[in-house]
């Protein structure tokens, strides 16, 4: 039960709202303008604001800047037509909770105040537990996305390929997922409007929009399988679907990025009494994981379910806790591409095939080490003794030089002597890139 | 039996001790090595720079074998992974087969998929068998106890190598010491890594991983291993163990076709001992000495 305030000008609008949520046994009261809006905010505790858009006066764009501005513990839900989408999206941006497009039916809006209780819900545990338990709650964002908050996210992959997913807060608020309905392959999708439909385990259905606009490439198979998924890994493994955008410079405006969503959530938390850390994992890149999985070796990366039977196995770990097999793979997990790539440990590995021999996942982590390291190399990072090593193998075409003193040496022994080809291992080096990465990480 | 022999970097320079009496035990035998002088580095070193141009090298040097219809056999551990590794991808994976031949063809070469790589420990476990090297003995080592180090390479990833011995509880290093009527001491932590893997990276780390492993080898005369650069770690760097650390070790590394050729009868002069650094001269004497001792008791 929620004390709600609905706010349009139009009066059958306000009665058929206050009639259908009344049903769930809300507290609804109803104003035709954004000036009564303002003063019954003021003078009863509500807890859900739900306004038209496009109203005289004070519109429901400045009703929602003047309530969150005064009163940032009220959720504001905004009603739009379609010829407003656009707005609605910049709404979100500004603080609402979402929007609801007309016509609508009863089911839609009651499903939308439905999972806006339930995130309250969620916070006020939340803030109690952090009271009770002077516990403080951390959420890591991945820095890489554009997020149409509380909502959905996007990645670019290229200019001409974007990721989308469903942000963790809405899965959060649904609870248990029975169904999710993507579009379909070839589908185009327009910003702010329905991308998917997913469906809770009481029946409601909650819409997502989509963050950005464009033709739908591929449909995470993973995730219509086994809908847990996106409730694992949200931004990782748990994306939905991959579109060829068609505005992506005009719909990323409309979406949060880096910084400034840790600023929005930050002010959002904090005028509700709460301690929460936001981390906006700068340089984190979702995608990390994915390029690991692609390098040869690699492949089985995401099978860690970070048991750590690779730590305990690792001979160098049991004489240097620098190196961490288990944390090596988690930051991988997590797309700290930066600080794994740049540190030293990861050519740490000994190469005994210890882990990689015991790994109930099959990860293959002597592999994945190997993987790492060559991304490492193409990004400019090498480690001097492999620098030192190629230029030997360039000039002698063996890990030690042959000198006549050796095979004079060898000659005395009844040995064969030995001949240097390293015209062959130039070119090798040259054919697979290896001179020229050498050649970036000196510049 | 006839194989290409693959030296590869280490065991030329470093451990000349280990050709010599490696190719004086294959002469005995009579398994024909045959020198294919343009062989290259496997590939090993450059793997954490570019897994493809690993594979491109120990491509190359498959080639190399296969054009003479040979099979190789490598003394080296860990040339003996990286080959047998590129050779278990590529006989599994034809696109990655077409990609190298692709590569290959830049440098004039190109590999069919015909060749088998064995480290020369195990074409004498398997190929020439425990009973015919029992055979061969002709001056037992008795009384003496050898430490087996098995290194990482020669059984891992057991997945490449049809599972021939246990990866955690190996058996065939110890069984070919036994023949030599030597006794097998077991030790803690006896499938420790030698650390040579990391010894440019980090020494202090890898000295300390080798110095685990020399300290945990009470009872023995010497240890007995089968790549060259486990010997780096445990013989060749022992005195800067030993100094680093401010311990007193003092064991003899060897190989193990020099003990398999002492209990056959070659004489020590032929099987390198006087390039093993940490000095042999008395374990080769107590040896002469328990050989004139046996003469006398069976006469």
């Amino acid at each position: 039960m929620a004390s709600i305030l609905i706010v349009d000008d139009e009066l059958i609008i306000c009665k058929s709202c206050k009639k259908i949520l009344e049903r769930s046994n809300h507290i609804v009261d109803y104003v035709l303008t954004g000036k009564e809006a303002l003063k019954s905010v003021q003078e009863k505790k509500y807890e859900v604001v739900i306004t038209d858009l496009k109203m005289p006066e004070i519109n429901g764009m400045e009703l929602l800047e003047s309530v969150k501005k005064k009163w940032g513990n009220v959720d504001v839900i905004m009603i739009t037509g379609y010829a407003t989408i656009d707005t609605a999206v910049q709404a979100m941006k500004l603080g609402a909770y979402d929007y609801i497009p007309k016509p609508f039916t009863p089911e839609e809006l009651q499903s939308v105040v439905l999972r806006l209780l339930e995130k309250r819900k969620v916070i006020e545990e939340e803030r109690l537990a952090e009271e009770r338990d002077l516990i403080r709650f951390e959420y890591t964002m991945p820095g890489d996305l554009y997020y149409l908050p509380e909502h959905a996210w996007v990645k670019i992959e290229n200019s001409n390929l974007v990721r989308v997913g469903i942000d963790d807060v809405f899965i959060r608020s649904i609870g248990g997922i029975i169904e999710i309905k993507p579009p379909a392959k070839g589908e185009t999708l327009e910003q702010g409007k329905l991308c998917a439909e997913v469906k809770d385990t009481r029946g409601n259905i909650h819409k997502m929009w989509s963050p950005v606009s464009g033709e739908v490439l591929e449909i995470n198979q993973d995730v219509t399988n086994d809908y847990s998924v996106v409730k694992i890994d949200p931004y990782g493994s748990g994306w939905l679907l991959r579109i060829i955008p068609s505005h992506l410079g005009a719909d990323l405006k409309n979406l949060i990025h880096g910084t400034p969503l840790v600023k929005w959530w930050l002010e959002k938390e904090l005028v509700q009494g709460r301690k929460v850390k936001y981390v906006m994992a700068e340089g984190l890149d979702s995608n990390f994981k994915y390029e690991i999985a692609r390098q040869p070796g690699g492949e089985n990366i995401t099978h860690c379910f970070q048991c750590g039977t690779c730590t305990a196995s690792c001979p160098v770990r049991a004489i240097d806790e620098r190196y961490n097999p288990r944390k090596i793979i988690r930051m991988a997990l997590l797309g700290m591409k930066g600080r794994v790539l740049s540190s030293k440990f990861i050519w740490l590995c000994s190469s005994c095939y210890s882990c990689y021999e015991r790994c109930p996942q099959d990860v293959r982590l002597t592999n994945v080490m190997s993987a790492i390291s060559n991304i490492a190399v193409r990004e400019g990072y090498i480690h001097p003794l492999y620098i030192n090593s190629s230029e030997i193998l360039k000039n002698h075409g063996r890990l030690y030089e042959v000198s006549e003193f050796d095979n004079k040496l060898r000659a005395r022994s009844g040995l064969p002597s030995l001949q240097e080809d390293h015209e062959t291992v130039k070119k090798i080096l040259e054919i697979t890139n290896v001179d020229t990465f050498i050649k970036r990480s000196r510049k | 039996m006839r194989f290409a022999l693959y030296l590869g970097c280490t065991v030329p320079i470093r451990t000349p001790n280990y050709e010599i009496s490696a190719r004086k035990i294959a002469e005995k035998i009579g398994i024909e090595f045959v020198d294919i002088p343009e062989f290259t580095c496997c590939g090993f070193p450059v793997k954490p720079m570019s897994t493809n141009a690993t594979m491109l090298m120990a491509a190359y040097n498959l080639a190399l074998a296969e054009e003479k219809g040979l099979d190789i056999c490598t003394l080296c551990s860990a040339c003996t992974s990286t080959l047998t590794d590129v050779v278990y991808k590529l006989n599994k994976d034809d696109g990655l087969k077409k990609e190298i031949n692709s590569q290959l063809e830049k440098i004039g070469k190109r590999y069919q998929g015909k060749v088998k790589v064995r480290h020369f420990a195990r074409i004498l476990y398997e190929n020439v068998g425990i009973e015919r090297l029992k055979k061969l003995v002709k001056i037992p080592l008795n009384g003496f106890k050898f430490a087996a180090h098995y290194g990482c390479h020669y059984l891992k990833p057991s997945e490449i190598y049809d599972g021939f011995d246990n990866p955690e509880r190996p058996v065939s290093l110890d069984k070919m010491i036994k023949i030599t009527g030597a006794q097998s001491v077991d030790f803690d932590e006896k499938n420790l890594c030698c650390g040579g893997g990391i010894l440019g990276i980090d020494e202090n780390v890898a000295l300390r991983m080798a110095r685990e492993k020399l300290e945990n080898i009470e009872s023995a005369d010497a240890m007995v291993l089968i790549c060259p650069f486990c010997s780096v770690m445990y013989e060749a760097n022992q005195r800067q163990i030993n100094k680093r650390f401010s311990s007193d070790i003092n064991l003899p590394v060897l190989f193990l076709p020099q003990i398999l050729g002492l209990s056959i009868g070659i004489p020590e002069e032929e099987l390198g001992f006087r390039f093993n650094k940490v000095k042999t001269k008395s374990l080769l004497e107590r040896l002469k000495h328990s050989n004139k001792e046996e003469v006398i008791e069976r006469a």
